[in-house]
């Protein structure tokens, strides 16, 4: 049981880390900024701040023209889908082991973090 | 360069905290946020969500190894994880609604009493082994892994109604705050359910990524997830926890409850001073 989990969760490990080297690579590389600023403070507008694109399509979009961004977000998107990897192959492997309860109890927490990551963000009064 | 600069120093950082963080099972927020916000002069929201994948990062880059170690306790993470999801979604519910600073100064406050147990346990190594009964034996909350010197320690959990309500607290604080609120974990598990300080912080560890990922979206659509601040943040945190959890298998009890006690102490402080107004 062990070794399936800490193979997922090696594997997600490095695949973020590696998408997000290579995003963040590309945006020193193309940001051709020459140092002005002496003092060191977070100033939106001489850094290149930005957002993600939430779209699944401007994800793709960006990904496949291998902007700096998209590949730091779908690096960032394979971290936060570790935990929820782990959570659901212990549903599984609880089952396997026929500890029932356990089974029962690791898929009500699953449920309710999906939920949370897939529902809420549509729901209004979570974001007020 | 500029850019360059903010990267590496973000980057650096990072590692500092994901070596603690992975040590204590706390998200290593502790550390990260305050950086981001007094010294970088990030707003406070992008430190957050800074601090969400932060956490994950923590929680994930540890667990690689202390799964291989045997040393997190998946049957109780997971039964204290019911409690800490649902207070997170019901937390996340009611934020709008609570005045944050109040709430701050009232945890930060509990905090820093809780440093009282905890340090008067200093020394402790390995608690003195509860009879297994009662809803514990049900759920059959015990386990065993091994110290670094080969010895294998048996622990049994007491009082897990106790340990699901500091759950319920710790889960509704991280939908409130967006913190990881390890602190609250490690205490829950430590002082309620007598669990070896090594078990609390690497079950912790396991549980605030849990958490943390089911607040991650809502923080994702709001647009607080910066690229360029995530970036050196997630790539820092990795390689730090994995270096923490080396450190943390090969340490013994009484020195992981040192460091948590000095970490506790400044994130009481941390907490006590965001209420005031300075974003930490």
């Amino acid at each position: 049981m062990n070794e399936v989990v800490g193979n997922v969760l090696r594997f997600g490990v490095l695949a973020s880390s590696i998408v997000i080297l290579v995003g963040t690579a590309l945006l020193v590389a193309n940001s051709g900024f020459s140092g002005i600023s002496g003092a060191l403070t977070y100033n939106p507008n001489q850094i290149p701040h930005g957002t993600f694109d939430v779209s699944l399509s401007g994800l793709v979009k960006g990904l496949t023209g291998f902007q700096p961004y998209s590949l730091i977000e779908l690096g960032v998107i394979i971290l936060l889908a570790t935990p929820v990897s782990r959570v659901l192959i212990s549903v599984f492997l609880f089952a396997v082991e026929g500890d029932r309860v356990y089974a029962y109890i690791t898929a009500i927490v699953l449920a309710l973090l999906l939920f949370s990551i897939l529902l809420t963000p549509f729901i209004g009064v979570f974001n007020a | 360069m500029f850019v360059v600069e903010f990267l590496l120093i973000l980057f650096l950082v990072s590692v500092f905290a994901g070596i603690f963080g992975s040590i204590v099972g706390l998200g290593g927020g502790v550390v990260v946020i305050p950086v981001l916000t007094l010294l970088l002069g990030v707003d406070v929201h992008f430190a957050i969500g800074a601090s969400i994948v932060a956490i994950i990062g923590t929680s994930s880059g540890a667990a690689s190894v202390y799964v291989k170690d045997k040393m997190t306790n998946l049957r109780v993470g997971m039964f204290l994880e019911l409690a800490t999801t649902s207070g997170a979604i019901v937390g996340a519910a009611l934020a709008a609604y609570v005045d944050s600073a109040a709430l701050e100064m009232i945890f930060g406050s509990i905090l820093l009493v809780t440093l009282v147990p905890t340090v008067m346990k200093i020394g402790e190594d390995i608690p003195k082994n509860p009879e297994l009964k009662g809803l514990s034996k049900r759920l059959a909350l015990k386990g065993s892994y091994a110290e670094p010197d080969g010895s294998v320690v048996n622990y049994n959990a007491t009082r897990p109604k106790t340990g699901l309500f500091g759950m319920v607290i710790a889960g509704m604080l991280s939908g409130l705050l967006g913190i990881g609120s390890g602190a609250f974990k490690v205490i829950s598990m430590d002082v309620a359910m007598k669990l070896p300080m090594k078990v609390s912080t690497t079950t912790s560890n396991f549980m605030i990524g849990v958490t943390a990922a089911a607040s991650a979206g809502i923080y994702f659509a709001r647009g607080d997830v910066d690229p360029l601040i995530v970036a050196p943040v997630a790539l820092g945190i990795l390689i730090g926890a994995a270096l923490g959890a080396r450190v943390l298998v090969r340490s013994r009890n009484p020195t992981i409850r040192k460091i948590f006690a000095v970490v506790l102490a400044v994130a009481a402080v941390e907490m006590i001073l965001a209420a005031e107004g300075i974003a930490v």
